[in-house]
């Protein structure tokens, strides 16, 4: 026994003790995903894809039955809806029909605001939810440029007309309190990939938004894949996106009606 | 024995007045409670708020109440940090004001959150990219503090020193500690401050609010507000109890620091909107200020309110000498500059939501009008979330040694 050892007194033991672990909480908060909130795909579960969609409002004929899809698919409610439409027109007074998904921003505001992470960016664009992490704070909703989501004001118990009577909706109703939002029907893709299926080729791969469409206005795929129907489109037809100049980089792409004058 | 009994009730000393004002409270609080727990059972449909105007009059009043608590953080870094002995008389009506505005903005956060079951995971799953993380992070932070500096005076008080003997040596060991809470406590605040004006600044999505100054007018206007309710508070309880509870001399020092703050809001609002509004021309900036003007009375409210009522005229009070020297004058220069700091907060709020959001500029006309009623329900919950601050206040102010009887002096009312 060395006795002129000093022994570190309790008190320095445990400042010692604090600054280690503030220092390590600091260093977990910087090295956390949520600065690098953009993810390399490459190195994701979800695979070397990202999914698109291209909606061509010159084709869309305005029968709605997107919206009508979506409703069947994702069960929601009629004041809650992923999918809208809205009729509009041109400078030149022709009417078109705007319909509007969750746009699946590359730089998401929603996700970046989430103060839990409950709306995050898979590895293949994709913006999801983890309902049992939402808190119900409502920030995303504020900070979504495009009224893209919808919050869960009071329990469910409305009958939804379009769901059929036969079995059960592909996804679950959410809970009351939590907010929720187009997931480019991520249970499909998923479901589709793990059997081998091709997303916006197979149908049962694909959004039922874009399965339903009688006039095929609308397009699913992966962007990635230069051989995709979507890739050699977005090549060869001028696009527009919504609000690019807030630099959300949606994954939406819109070919502009007739007569439509895109500055 | 039964007088010696009954004179140990303290409701019993209460002069008639308190009484009907504790009764008033109560009845609030009562009202709140209920409102509070039909929320809990049925939802925030019972709300007025939408998918479109998702934050309503809780949010208002959780900025609210923690600007008017800002007074706390002030004041202990001026006392505790910078040694200025001299304000450590309203350094603790400070410090309650804090508690009780903190406490009050988590109970209506308690209320607005979805899933309140919940609350903690922010404090769990990081995301530290996001403001309301960090804002939460240091609401929690910062209220732990204040809970250390308010059970120091707890500690100190009659109630407690009669039933625990060690309650002083208690308070005067956690005392010690009081620069280093003034300390984190600076920190702490200087952050959630203006990151409640960046939760609104930084959303790129709504023209309205997307400006770098939200950050910066929220803080100087939480400083001047936080120091203005100390201000009325302690004017109030001298009024009450017929003498000055701190020296005159430094509640008109407090009215030139609120107003030095004042005046800096009041500078940077202004060229804020010159710079926004009036010297340039954004297209989505002005079609929102052009349906905001259209359809809600806030354009109005915002230099009405907002920069005269709530801005000019208590800057002029609180910097010219003979106003200041005045109480009452002092009096209605706090009160005015809370309703200013106040209608910023709710103004900010609703302002930037009930413009529409169009996807591709120019079509906002397309959408329906927005607005926002609060239901009854919510108003409830918020009146019995304000009788809790008022009550707190009331007894703290009664039975706590907030003000230290060796700063008293006759008052000249």
């Amino acid at each position: 026994m060395t006795e002129n050892v000093k022994p570190v007194s309790r008190r320095k033991f445990l400042e010692a003790l604090g600054i280690a672990g503030f220092s390590t909480a600091v260093a977990a908060a910087l090295a956390s995903p949520g600065i690098a909130h953009r993810v390399n795909a490459e190195e994701t579960a979800e695979g070397n894809h990202r999914w698109v969609m291209v909606i061509d409002l010159s084709k869309c004929i305005g029968c709605q039955y997107c919206v009508y899809a979506c409703r069947a698919v994702n069960d929601t409610a009629e004041d809650m809806l992923w999918n809208v439409y809205t009729p509009d027109r041109t400078v030149t007074g022709q009417i078109f029909h705007m319909t509007r998904p969750c746009l699946h921003c590359q730089d998401p505001p929603c996700a970046d605001v989430c103060p839990v992470h409950a709306t995050y960016q898979r590895g293949d664009g994709v913006v999801v939810m983890d309902y049992d992490r939402c808190i119900g704070c409502r920030y995303c909703m504020v900070a979504c440029p495009y009224d893209a989501r919808r919050f869960n004001y009071s329990p469910r118990s409305d009958v939804n007309p379009y769901q059929p009577e036969y079995g059960v909706a592909e996804i679950e109703r959410r809970p009351r309190g939590v907010v929720e939002k187009c997931t480019f029907c991520v249970h499909r893709i998923d479901r589709g990939l793990e059997q081998g299926l091709m997303p916006g080729v197979d149908r049962s791969a694909t959004p039922a938004c874009v399965n339903i469409c009688p006039v095929q206005a609308r397009l699913f795929g992966d962007l990635n894949d230069p051989e995709s129907e979507v890739a050699k489109l977005i090549a060869s037809t001028p696009t527009f996106k919504l609000k690019e100049d807030l630099g959300t980089e949606p994954n939406v792409y819109y070919i502009p009606a007739e007569g439509m004058v895109i500055s | 024995m039964t007088g010696a009994v009954m004179k140990k009730l303290p409701w019993l000393d209460m002069p008639l007045g308190l009484k009907i004002w504790i009764g008033l409270l109560g009845i609030l609080l009562v009202i709140g409670v209920v409102c509070g727990v039909v929320v809990f059972a049925k939802g925030l449909g019972v709300t007025g708020l939408s998918h479109q105007i998702p934050w309503g009059l809780w949010i208002a009043l959780d900025l609210s109440a923690i600007s008017l608590g800002a007074g706390a953080f002030v004041l202990s870094a001026v006392v505790y940090l910078l040694n200025i002995k001299r304000f450590e008389g309203v350094a603790r009506i400070a410090v309650l004001g804090g508690f009780l505005g903190y406490s009050s903005a988590m109970l209506a956060l308690a209320l607005d959150i979805g899933r309140p079951d919940r609350f903690w995971h922010p404090l769990v799953y990081w995301n530290v990219h996001s403001v309301l993380w960090e804002i939460t992070m240091c609401v929690v932070f910062y209220f732990t503090v204040l809970a250390l500096e308010i059970a120091v005076v707890v500690l100190e008080s009659d109630v407690v020193k009669a039933r625990w003997a060690a309650a002083p040596k208690a308070a005067h060991q956690l005392h010690r500690f009081t620069p280093i809470f003034a300390l984190i406590g600076l920190v702490l605040s200087l952050l959630h401050q203006s990151s409640l004006g960046a939760t609104y600044g930084i959303i790129a999505a709504r023209p309205l609010w997307y400006n770098p100054s939200l950050p910066v007018q929220f803080i100087l206007s939480a400083v001047a507000g936080g120091l203005s309710a100390t201000l009325l508070v302690t004017l109030v309880v001298s009024l009450l109890r017929g003498k000055y509870v701190v020296k005159p001399g430094v509640l008109r020092d407090l009215a030139l620091i609120a107003g030095a703050a004042l005046l800096f809001y009041l500078y940077l609002k202004v060229w804020n909107w010159a710079a926004t509004n009036y010297y340039s021309s954004l297209p989505a900036t002005e079609a929102g200020l052009e349906l905001l003007y259209q359809t809600s009375p806030y354009g109005a409210t915002f230099w009405w309110v907002e920069v005269l009522i709530g801005g000019i005229l208590p800057a002029i009070i609180y910097m010219w000498r003979r106003l200041r020297e005045n109480d009452w004058m002092l009096m209605l220069a706090a009160a005015l500059t809370i309703v200013g700091v106040v209608m910023l907060r709710w103004n900010t709020t609703i302002s930037g939501l009930v413009v529409p959001l169009d996807w591709s500029p120019g079509t906002a006309f397309l959408f329906p009008r927005l607005s926002y009623t609060p239901t009854l329900i919510e108003i409830g919950a918020f009146l019995g979330i304000i009788a809790y601050a008022l009550l707190g206040l009331t007894l703290g102010v009664r039975y706590l040694p907030i003000y230290p009887a060796a700063d008293s002096v006759p008052a000249e009312h």
